[in-house]
C-alpha cells in the first residue's frame, strides 16, 4: 500500500479536522466582525476615558502573539476560577484577539469618513445608533474589504495554533497521522492543501463582493 | 552621415498604438545652434525630443548623435543596455517635472552619473559641480535636498545635473511648463546664458517671447509632421502656413 | 515566581528575539532576489515563484514547522529544531517580504528612472544608485510591519520543542503550578518586542514621507 493509500483510508480523520476547523473558523470570524463593530461603535464621538482605554486595549492585543493570548483564557483563567475547555478557549480567543485587529482596520477608514454625510444624517433626525448602524457601518465596511479579507486569512491561519492547546483542528489530524503511520510529508502537504484552497476561496469571494460594491457605486474599484 | 552635425533625425516615424505621432520627420541641428520645436499639445514634440536620446523608440528613421547612431548597432540591431547607455551619455536632458532624486543632495544629483557613468574621481566632480552650481546661482544649495527647493530652484539644477556630463547636446522637454509663473524667467534666463556661451540645445517650449530671442531656427510640428523650419525673425513674422499663423494669434 | 524562573524567560525571550532576527535578515534579502527574478518574468520560473508565494502565504506557520520538522527526517536528512524553526519562519516571511519588495519597484516613478537613464546609466547602475537606495526607504515600513507579524507568529516553532518566550511559560508552571505569572511577563516582553518595531515602524514611515515630498 502506498503512502497516499494509507492517507485516503484515513479521510474521515481529515475530513473531520478540516470540518473542526472551519467551525472554528466560521464561528470565531463572525463574533470577531461583531466585536470589531461595536467596538467601534464604542469609540464613536468625543474622547473619553473609556474609549482611550478600549483604544490602549486593542493596540495592546495587536502587539501580541495571538497564541499568548489562548494561553491566557487556556491555562490563566483557571487561576481566577474560570474554566474553559480548548475548544472554547480558542474559539474565545479568536474572536477577541482579530475583533480586536477589525476595530483597528475599521477605526482607519472611519477617520476619513466624510463629515458631511453624517452632518446631513444629523439634519434629516438620524439618531446616533440608527446613523451607525444605516450609514457609516455599510460604507466602512465596504471601503475596508480588501483589508478584511487579509485578516480572515490571517485568522484562519491562527486557527492551526490551537493545536497547541490540544484542540483537535485540521493540523492537528495531519500530526496525529504523521505519527501513526510516520509518512509526515503526504500528511501535512494535504492539510497545506486544504488551507490553500480555504485561502483562495476567500480572496475569490471578497473579489465578488468588490465588483457588487462598484455596482451599488460604494467605493471605486 | 554627416559628422559635423551635434543632431541628425532622418526620416523619423512613430506610431502609438494607432495614432501617427510622428511621421517622417528630418532634423539637423549644428554644433552652438539652438533649434526650438513648437506646436499644440499632441503634435508630437515632446516624442520627437524623447526619440532623440531614446527614451522613446521610434519605428522607422534613424538619428545620430555628434555622428554616432543612437539605438541600432553598426550591424543593425538593438542596442544592448551598456551601448546605449554610452550614448545617451552625450546628451543631457531637462525634464518638464524635474526629475530629481529626492534621495541625494543637490551636490550628489550633479555627481552622481559623472562618478558612476563617465569614472570621474568625486573630487574632480564636486569641483565641476560647484562650477556649474555657480552658473545656474545656486553654489548656496550645494547640501540642501530636493525636497526643500522651490521649483525655479530645481530646474536649475537638474540643467546643472545634465550639463555635468558636459553633452553634445541639451534637449529640454518643456522645461518652464511645471513652474509657477513668477519662477518661470530664472530659469529662462539660465537657458538664454547656456545659449550665448555656445552650447547646442533642442528646446520644447510654450514661451514665443523666449523662443524668439533664444534660437537659431524654429520648427513647427503640426500632427506629427514639420509644417514650417525658419529662422525666428522669419516664422514668427511672416509665417508661411495658414496653421502657424493661428497658432501664433492663439498663442500671443 | 523566583529568579530561576525570570532567568527561564529571558532565556526564552532570547530564543525567541535571535531565531526571529535570523529569518528577519535571511527573509529581507531572499524576499528582495525573489521580487528581482520576477521583475525578469522567466517563463516557469515566474510560475513556480507565484505558486510558492501563494502556498507560502495561505500556510499556517505551526503547519508549516511539522511539516518541516517531520518531513526532514523521511527524506533522509534529521534537521536541528531551531534550525527548523528559522527555516519555517524565513519561508514564511520571504513570501510576504517579496510582495513587499516587488510593489516598492512597481511603485518607483518611472520619471526618475527616464532621468538616469538620460545621464546615460545602465540599467545596473540605475538600479544600485537610483532605485535601490530610494526603494529601502519605501518599503522600510512594510518590511518592518512584516517583521511584527513575523514575531507575533514565532511561537509556531514552540509546537517543534522549541523553547521560546511561549513556551517557556509552560516550563515555569510545570513546576510552579501557576501558570498566569509567567504568562503575564511573557506577554509584556511581546509587548516591549514588539512595541519597539511599532516606533521603529513609525520612524520609518516619516522618513519614506519626507523623500516623497
Amino acid at each position: 500500500m502506498s503512502n497516499w493509500d494509507i492517507l485516503w483510508q484515513a479521510r474521515d480523520e481529515f475530513w473531520t479536522g478540516f470540518l473542526n476547523t472551519m467551525q472554528i473558523f466560521g464561528l470565531s470570524i463572525t463574533a470577531a466582525f461583531v466585536i470589531g463593530c461595536f467596538m467601534l461603535y464604542l469609540l464613536e464621538g468625543r474622547p473619553s476615558v473609556g474609549k482611550l482605554s478600549l483604544r490602549v486595549f486593542i493596540d495592546g492585543m495587536r502587539m501580541l502573539p495571538f497564541l499568548m493570548l489562548a494561553y491566557l483564557l487556556y491555562y490563566g483563567l483557571p487561576t481566577l476560577g474560570v474554566r474553559l475547555d480548548a475548544w472554547w478557549a480558542g474559539v474565545g480567543a479568536l474572536a477577541v484577539y482579530h475583533g480586536c485587529y477589525f476595530a483597528e482596520i475599521f477605526r482607519g477608514s472611519r477617520l476619513v469618513f466624510p463629515q458631511g454625510q453624517i452632518e446631513a444624517a444629523q439634519a434629516h433626525g438620524f439618531t446616533r445608533a440608527r446613523m451607525f448602524v444605516r450609514l457609516i457601518l455599510p460604507q466602512i465596511v465596504m471601503q475596508t474589504r480588501p483589508l478584511i479579507g487579509n485578516q480572515l486569512i490571517y485568522a484562519l491561519k491562527d486557527t492551526a495554533f490551537l493545536v497547541i492547546i490540544t484542540v483537535r483542528e485540521l493540523t492537528a489530524a495531519a500530526n496525529s497521522l504523521s505519527g501513526t503511520y510516520f509518512i509526515p510529508t503526504e500528511a501535512f502537504l494535504v492539510v497545506i492543501g486544504f488551507y490553500w484552497a480555504v485561502s483562495i476561496a476567500m480572496e475569490i469571494i471578497i473579489k465578488q463582493c468588490g465588483r457588487f460594491g462598484a455596482r451599488r457605486g460604494l467605493d471605486h474599484a | 552621415m554627416p559628422d559635423d552635425t551635434a543632431v541628425s533625425i532622418h526620416q523619423l516615424s512613430k506610431s502609438f498604438d494607432d495614432v501617427e505621432v510622428l511621421r517622417d520627420v528630418s532634423l539637423e541641428v549644428a554644433p552652438g545652434e539652438v533649434v526650438t520645436i513648437l506646436g499644440a499639445s499632441g503634435s508630437g514634440k515632446s516624442t520627437l525630443l524623447r526619440c532623440i536620446n531614446w527614451l522613446e523608440q521610434p519605428d522607422r528613421g534613424s538619428i545620430h548623435i555628434a555622428g554616432q547612431r543612437i539605438g541600432v548597432d553598426d550591424a543593425g540591431k538593438r542596442m544592448n543596455a551598456r551601448a546605449l547607455a554610452r550614448v545617451r551619455a552625450q546628451t543631457g536632458m531637462v525634464f518638464q517635472s524635474f526629475n530629481l532624486w529626492p534621495h541625494l543632495n543637490v551636490l550628489h544629483n550633479i555627481t552622481e552619473a559623472p562618478v558612476h557613468v563617465m569614472g570621474k574621481s568625486k573630487g574632480e566632480a564636486q569641483t565641476h559641480a560647484r562650477e556649474l552650481l555657480d552658473k545656474v546661482g545656486l553654489s548656496d544649495k550645494a547640501q540642501a535636498y530636493p525636497g526643500t527647493l522651490s521649483g525655479g530652484q530645481k530646474q536649475r539644477v537638474a540643467i546643472a545635473r545634465a550639463l555635468a556630463m558636459q553633452p553634445e547636446v541639451m534637449l529640454f522637454d518643456e522645461p518652464t511648463s511645471a513652474l509657477d509663473p513668477e519662477l518661470v524667467g530664472e530659469v529662462l534666463t539660465v537657458i538664454k546664458d547656456l545659449s550665448a556661451e555656445g552650447y547646442t540645445m533642442v528646446i520644447v517650449t510654450h514661451e514665443m517671447s523666449f523662443a524668439r530671442a533664444v534660437s537659431d531656427q524654429v520648427v513647427f510640428l503640426d500632427k506629427g509632421l514639420i509644417i514650417e523650419k525658419a529662422a525666428p525673425a522669419t516664422f514668427f513674422d511672416t509665417p508661411s502656413t495658414q496653421r502657424v499663423r493661428d497658432f501664433l494669434k492663439n498663442h500671443h | 515566581m523566583n529568579a530561576s524562573a525570570w532567568q527561564m524567560l529571558f532565556d526564552g525571550a532570547w530564543t525567541t528575539l535571535w531565531i526571529s532576527a535570523v529569518s528577519i535578515a535571511i527573509g529581507v534579502v531572499a524576499g528582495l532576489i525573489i521580487a528581482l527574478i520576477r521583475l525578469a518574468r522567466i517563463p516557469v520560473i515566474d510560475q513556480i515563484l507565484v505558486l510558492y508565494i501563494s502556498l507560502a502565504r495561505a500556510t499556517p506557520l505551526v503547519t508549516l514547522a511539522l511539516f518541516i520538522f517531520l518531513s526532514a527526517p523521511t527524506l533522509g536528512f534529521g534537521l536541528d529544531r531551531s534550525v527548523a524553526g528559522i527555516l519555517a519562519l524565513t519561508i514564511n516571511t520571504t513570501a510576504f517580504n517579496a510582495e513587499i519588495w516587488r510593489s516598492g519597484f512597481r511603485n518607483f516613478s518611472r520619471d526618475q528612472r527616464e532621468a538616469a537613464m538620460a545621464t546615460g546609466m545602465t540599467p545596473w547602475i540605475t538600479f544600485r544608485r537610483i532605485m535601490l537606495p530610494q526603494m529601502i526607504i519605501t518599503s522600510l515600513p512594510g518590511l518592518i510591519n512584516e517583521m511584527s507579524f513575523l514575531i507575533k507568529g514565532s511561537p509556531a516553532i514552540a509546537v517543534i520543542g522549541v523553547v521560546d518566550l511561549t513556551r517557556v511559560t509552560n516550563r515555569i508552571s510545570a513546576v510552579t503550578y501557576e501558570p498566569l505569572p509567567p504568562i503575564l511577563v511573557a506577554c509584556a516582553l511581546y509587548m516591549v518586542i514588539i512595541g519597539a518595531l511599532v516606533w521603529l515602524q513609525r520612524l520609518a514611515e516619516r522618513r519614506a514621507n519626507r523623500l516623497a515630498t
